[in-house]
């Protein structure tokens, strides 16, 4: 592939773990920070020495987590100085830092920009003090403002606030107010995200026991439909299921890369890694994570060679959720599939008669409405076969 | 003969009989306390797990008395449920007394009532043993109360007792040799020994357990089944010690084992009485009756797969339970299955989770049915338990259907709503019994087909669980029947049709839509869910179409976990049924044909 590979690390410390979440997340005091950046430079100079070296050319570079704020900004610079010591990375860099509105002050903001930190994505999540308590959130409702406020003018390319959608009982109105008070801010990019409660979390439990009652599909599907229209509406057309930006440019073209099937890899616990057919990924845990390494081996939990059918699956999936959607052609090429069988095109049709689905130029492109039941469509067109 | 005590244990679920049973073993060194395993009788998962018994285990055991002697005591294990009604009474016949465990806090219960009079109709010495005596909400003197007022039994002779803790358990030995009688009979007279359980070993074949009434049992003699006449060479007696035990004799009085030959259990019955053929008794003792299936249901794997391990699993089960039957079925939603038989609602849950649990088979039962008799304008008679047999109505004359005679106990103060659901269900006939103070059994006739459908859930929900239910059939009797079908899109699911009483139809149909439009997931286009009779639609249900199934994160890599999920949806998408171009889910079949439970 022409397109140079992305880099992601995983910071897993939280100050506290929000209900909802289902990363790897821990709430991890300084100490334990200390020892997990030491533990970071230690994978990135295996990577280095390991000669393989299957992914060069890096040209993003994400810190997510987790909340990677959490790490002062001589931290980061530590890891930073090591990537390029060690990896093969372009020499300009599109680097991205995930940021709770707690963290950010304007000094933070000034190392952060001098760090080479051009998107800076801030986990706002709400305005309505309210609804940050309900999330789990520490910051309050006016500390995601000012947030943004000093984020923008600290020089960063990019700002973007991630906010959360669909909580139970939000009104349309109240969603919306949220969203007008985001846009007052004029950043370059939002990732809206209606509220998925997971097993395992807080909120799964509470779900279980009958206290939480998520959002009924129908009014999901509304939301999300309302969501997408207001904001292209403001300026701020959507560009995949939960993303959403004031261009083209302030696009993230780190997480495109997982969406096209570009290379990455993932450092850092439980971060994922991607080149050609070949998907591994760390340890979960950062204990386990920082024992492999201590021992000097790179913590993988496990990998897996991708088939011709996951391949297309994912290509599916992930294509779908994009307005970009699918390439047909590119389908058939790379993938071996075939939407103009006479039983996919059937299903094709359907798609299009429903208002599912456009065709645009050589390329099979959900409608809103289709992006709502993007798993549906990818499991349609791939068919009973294989 | 002195020195034998055939007892059993009587009580209501989760009163303690297992645990009890586990320390009289103990305490008389059954078993060795290292090897020992809590409620050691239970030896079925279901059982332990459920905490009832099924398959009652016998054991003998050597316990040394305070007067110096050693006794030899049977302890006699019952199960707990009407469907095995059959197999208490034989176990009840072997014993001349009976523990009657009471919990010190729940205090007498429906089944504690029933299973006492039961021991008393065959004449049974009781001893009350109030257990759980350590529970800080143990209430002894109002659980005597109890005893003496509901059951009529007298209070100051019930021991106190903790199996869990160990205490009383010397004074329920003591009680078992003082106040029991010892059994009467015989060893000389001719032969007389009642089959009240069987057990099925791979080496030995069948192993008949038995209570010696009259004579003695030997090695070498040859033997004859009263009722089927069937003959067999006894190759070895013995006594249960957990394991089985060889030994000389069992003479009259003693409950021991014997190995004849018997290749499968369906050559003999429980109930038979075993006589010897050179010598035989006069008569066969009383109690026999044959076990025969009166609810039947379609077995289907959940993976066609599987359809050679269920044949496999089914023949192997029926090696010991005489009384289940199975024969072929298909159905073009579920694909092959068998069409079993079984003792009834209980009975075939025991099948069904065996099959489960022993085989590993997942499997889907359809709606249990009765068997119906009917006459044709033609003259042809006709038996039908499978809805899909059902022939043509304008064909048909007259239809029969079982009856049965229930008999409830319950606390006086549930009679008014135990009456109306008697009568929802088609009861005529009602009759009381005043039994103890406060105490009633009310009968009623009423078709067994509507005891088959949620009745035992509503019972107990009624009376709080104070209810307990127990059955004999009667006859059949003339029934308006129509059969139900079941469409999703205008399409029939063979799978779900049934054959209800025309009152009966509406109801039934539409509690079916309701919960298909429950567990049938959201699909791209509106559903409707139509219960019919012949052409005439009675009851509906609708879905509506699904809005959104896409999840807002899907990055950080971790695609495969999403790709994952796809295919296990893709999966189950491969694994429903499909009716026209609806997608059911298995799951679906599974809430709607498992709707006599709670769940």
């Amino acid at each position: 592939m022409s397109v140079p590979p992305g880099l992601y690390l995983h910071v897993p410390f939280c100050a506290t773990v929000c209900p909802y979440c289902d990363f790897a997340v821990l709430v991890g005091d300084r100490g334990r920070r200390e020892r997990f950046v030491e533990s970071l430079i230690d994978e990135v100079r295996l990577h280095g020495t390991d000669g393989s070296a299957t992914l060069q050319g890096f040209d993003t570079i994400y810190f997510g987590g987790g909340t990677p704020s959490m790490l002062e900004p001589a931290q980061l610079e530590l890891i930073l100085t090591s990537l390029t010591a060690e990896l093969a990375i372009t020499a300009d860099p599109w680097t991205f830092l995930e940021a709770n509105p707690e963290d950010v002050t304007e000094e933070r903001l000034s190392a952060w920009a001098d760090l080479g930190v051009r998107t800076l994505s801030l986990g706002v999540q709400s305005f309505d003090p309210d609804e940050l308590r309900f999330l789990g959130r520490s910051h309050g409702s006016g500390e995601g403002s000012r947030a943004v406020e000093l984020a923008m003018d600290a020089g960063f390319t990019s700002v973007s606030l991630d906010l959360i959608y669909g909580l139970p009982g939000q009104t349309e109105g109240a969603w919306r107010r949220t969203l007008e008070t985001a846009l007052a801010l004029a950043p370059d990019h939002l990732s809206c995200y209606e509220l998925t409660i997971h097993e395992g979390t807080a909120f799964g439990v509470r779900k279980r026991r009958g206290e939480l009652i998520e959002m009924r599909d129908e009014d999901q599907a509304d939301r999300f439909l309302f969501t997408h229209r207001f904001l292209a509406d403001h300026g701020y057309p959507g560009y995949e299921v939960s993303n959403f930006a004031r261009s083209e440019a302030h696009r993230s073209r780190h997480n495109q890369k997982y969406w096209d099937h570009t290379p990455y890899l993932g450092l850092g616990p439980s971060a994922h890694s991607f080149a050609g057919r070949r998907r591994w990924w760390n340890q979960r845990s950062l204990g386990p994570w920082q024992r492999r390494l201590d021992s000097g081996e790179l913590p993988v939990a496990a990998s897996e060679e991708l088939s011709d059918a996951d391949l297309a699956l994912e290509r599916l999936m992930l294509g779908l959720r994009t307005y970009a959607g699918v390439d047909i052609d590119l389908l058939r090429s790379r993938y071996g599939l075939d939407l103009e069988s006479p039983e996919r095109a059937a299903t094709v049709d359907s798609l299009l008669a429903r208002g599912l689905a456009r065709i645009e130029g050589a390329s099979l492109v959900p409608t809103p409405s289709g992006l709502v039941v993007a798993d549906t469509l990818a499991l349609d067109l791939l068919g009973e076969v294989g | 003969m002195d020195h034998i005590r055939n007892f059993c244990i009587i009580a209501h679920i989760d009163h303690g009989k297992s645990t009890l049973a586990d320390r009289l073993i103990q305490a008389c060194h059954g078993v060795e306390d290292r090897k020992f395993r809590d409620q050691i009788l239970d030896s079925m998962d279901i059982e332990r797990e459920r905490g009832i018994t099924i398959k009652s285990n016998t054991v003998t055991l050597n316990y040394d008395a305070k007067d110096g002697k050693r006794y030899q005591l049977n302890l006699i294990d019952t199960p707990g449920h009407v469907d095995f009604s059959h197999e208490v009474r034989r176990s009840l016949m072997s014993c001349e007394g009976a523990l009657m465990v009471v919990d010190a806090s729940q205090g007498v219960e429906a089944q504690t009532v029933a299973n006492l009079y039961l021991a008393l109709e065959y004449d049974l010495e009781i001893v009350p043993v109030i257990n759980k005596i350590d529970l800080p909400s143990a209430d002894v003197d109002r659980v005597a109360e109890e005893i003496d007022e509901d059951l009529g039994l007298d209070p100051f002779g019930a021991i106190h007792a903790s199996a869990k803790k160990g205490i009383g358990i010397d004074d329920v030995l003591e009680a078992i040799v003082t106040r029991l009688p010892a059994p009467k009979g015989d060893p000389a007279a001719p032969l007389q020994a009642l089959i009240f359980d069987a057990q099925y070993d791979i080496y030995r074949g069948v192993v008949l357990i038995v209570r010696v009434k009259e004579g003695t049992l030997r090695p070498g003699s040859e033997i004859s089944l009263m009722h089927s006449g069937k003959e067999f060479d006894v190759e070895e007696v013995g006594l249960l010690q957990l394991e089985r035990v060889e030994a000389k004799e069992l003479k009259a009085g003693s409950v021991g084992y014997v190995i004849a030959g018997i290749k499968t259990v369906r050559d003999i019955a429980i109930g038979d009485t075993i006589t010897e053929a050179e010598r035989p008794a006069p008569e066969p003792l009383p109690g026999y009756k044959e076990a025969r299936p009166v609810v039947f249901s379609s077995i289907y794997p959940m993976s066609s797969d599987d359809y050679e391990d269920l044949t496999k699993a089914l023949d192997k089960l029926a090696l010991n339970d005489a009384a289940l039957t199975y024969e072929k079925d298909s159905s073009s939603a579920l694909g092959f299955g068998f069409r079993c038989g079984f003792l009834g609602l209980l009975h075939l849950d025991v099948v069904q989770e065996r099959l489960k649990r022993e085989y590993g088979l997942s499997l889907l039962l359809s709606a249990p049915s009765v068997k119906y008799k009917i006459l044709l304008e033609d003259g042809e008679r006709l038996e039908i338990e499978n809805p899909m047999f059902f022939p043509d109505p304008t064909h048909i004359k007259t239809c029969w259907e079982p009856f049965i005679k229930a008999s409830i106990m319950m606390p006086e103060r549930y009679i008014g709503a135990v009456m109306d659901l008697c009568r929802e269900r088609r009861g005529g006939k009602t009759g009381f019994n005043y039994l103890a103070v406060g105490r009633v059994e009310l009968t009623s006739q009423m078709p067994l087909a509507e005891v088959l459908f949620d009745f035992y859930d509503r019972l107990k929900t009624i009376t709080q669980g104070y209810g307990s239910f127990d059955y004999e059939v009667l006859d059949y009797r003339e029934a308006d029947l129509v059969k139900v079908d079941i469409l999703v899109n205008d399409e029939p699911v063979d799978a779900l049709a049934q054959l209800v009483h025309r009152d009966k139809a509406r109801q039934r149909a539409l509690h079916y839509c309701e919960r298909l439009a429950e567990t049938i997931p959201k699909q791209q286009f509106k559903i409707a869910i139509q219960g019919a009779i012949g052409g005439k639609i009675i009851a509906r249900a609708t879905i509506n179409a699904f809005r959104k199934d896409v999840t807002a994160k899907c990055y950080g890599g971790d695609i495969s976990r999403k790709r994952k999920l796809l295919e296990k949806q893709r999966e189950g998408k491969k694994r429903m049924k499909m009716v026209g171009a609806v997608e059911i889910p298995q799951a679906a079949f599974v809430a709607v044909l498992r709707s006599d439970k709670d769940s």
